[in-house]
């Protein structure tokens, strides 16, 4: 007998018999099926029907002022952009069950690669966007009440600055740390097939 | 073409002994396992058979081992405590319990290596699930074979 050998008898001797039965595995797949990939449906899903509802309300209600059909149009172009990037990235996912270990690692790197493109560029053209479309969209409602057009202005200005000075930078730099983490661990795996 | 049921009794057991092999936490063993079939289930009806089904899965559940690394909470020590004189491990228990720490101390494509061949893969097999070529695993494998002999000859076994 010779060690390999040994290896594999101590190996073996693993107790399996606490698994799950099949029909158990199945039970449990029906509860968590999909559970991973819901946030990205809900978020394409309700962009699409955000999209949906701005191109509604533009064809169906008439306005005097091209303002509000460049708002609800910036509005729709930036919910249909987000569905789009967040449906690629589950296509992504779904294809990628048959890849060796190698492939794999390369596929992590290039999905942390597409993160920080998210973060630094879909991002703010969905935030640019929609800030825009929704300045744009309002005028309409308001320009003829200063008070109205003064206070929904300036609290709608308040907050873009607050989420694209203050909070977004914020979650950028959490989200840098983990990413940059992710990064050099799969640099450190790549390294182990060479 | 095998059924989920057919797949899930006669490659479970392997499955988990590879995920217990590179984690060395049932637990998180255990919740690899069915990640992995959780994958199993939902691409069995679009699996066009390009490689073996044991590839297929294997490949799945080595590829959840790397990336559930990045989510886990409870990381596999890399820096066990070889150095501590330990008891002479003689039960199987305690046996196995060493291998699992001896694994545990080797880096993460190591770990899935030396499962697979513990597991009884075919070499070329092993590459195709790793990516790497055969003639690369046979090194590999006997380098790790060399290591988990010295532990266990450093602690009284293999005499």
């Amino acid at each position: 007998m010779d060690n390999l050998d040994d290896f594999k008898a101590i190996w073996h001797a693993a107790d399996t018999k606490t698994l799950p039965s099949s029909e158990e595995m199945l039970k449990l797949i029906s509860n968590f099926r999909g559970q991973k990939l819901r946030n990205k449906w809900l978020v394409i899903i309700s962009s699409l029907i955000l999209c949906v509802l701005f191109i509604a309300v533009l064809c169906i209600f008439s306005f005097r002022l091209w303002t509000t059909y460049i708002g609800g149009s910036l509005m729709a172009l930036a919910s249909l952009w987000l569905a789009i990037n967040n449906f690629r990235s589950i296509k992504r996912f779904r294809q990628l069950d048959d890849s060796n270990n190698l492939e794999f690692i390369a596929f992590l790197e290039q999905t942390r690669k597409n993160q920080v493109y998210y973060y630094t560029r879909t991002m703010v053209y969905v935030l640019a966007g929609y800030s825009a479309g929704y300045m744009f969209y309002i005028y309409e409602l308001i320009y003829k009440y200063p008070t109205w057009f003064t206070v929904v202005y300036s609290t709608f200005g308040i907050y873009v600055a607050v989420m694209w000075f203050v909070v977004r930078p914020r979650a950028f730099r959490r989200d840098a740390a983990r990413l940059n983490a992710i990064q050099q661990r799969h640099e450190k795996l790549l390294n182990q097939f060479e | 073409m095998q059924t989920f049921d057919e797949i899930y009794r006669r490659y479970s057991p392997q499955i988990y002994r590879v995920c217990l092999g590179y984690t060395n936490d049932p637990e998180h063993a255990k919740d690899l396992l069915q990640d992995t079939f959780i994958a199993v289930w939902q691409g069995l009806p679009s699996f066009r058979q390009q490689s073996q089904v044991s590839t297929w899965i294997f490949r799945i559940a080595t590829n959840r081992c790397l990336r559930a690394m990045e989510v886990a909470k409870r990381m596999p020590s890399e820096e066990l405590p070889f150095n501590l004189a330990e008891p002479r491990v003689d039960s199987k228990e305690e046996k196995l319990r060493f291998l699992y720490q001896c694994i545990a101390e080797l880096n993460e494509t190591d770990r899935i290596i030396i499962s697979l061949e513990l597991e009884g893969l075919a070499q070329a097999e092993i590459a195709s699930v790793v990516g790497l070529s055969s003639g690369n695993i046979r090194v590999k494998i006997h380098r790790i074979k060399e290591k988990l002999t010295q532990k266990f000859k450093a602690h009284g076994q293999f005499r």
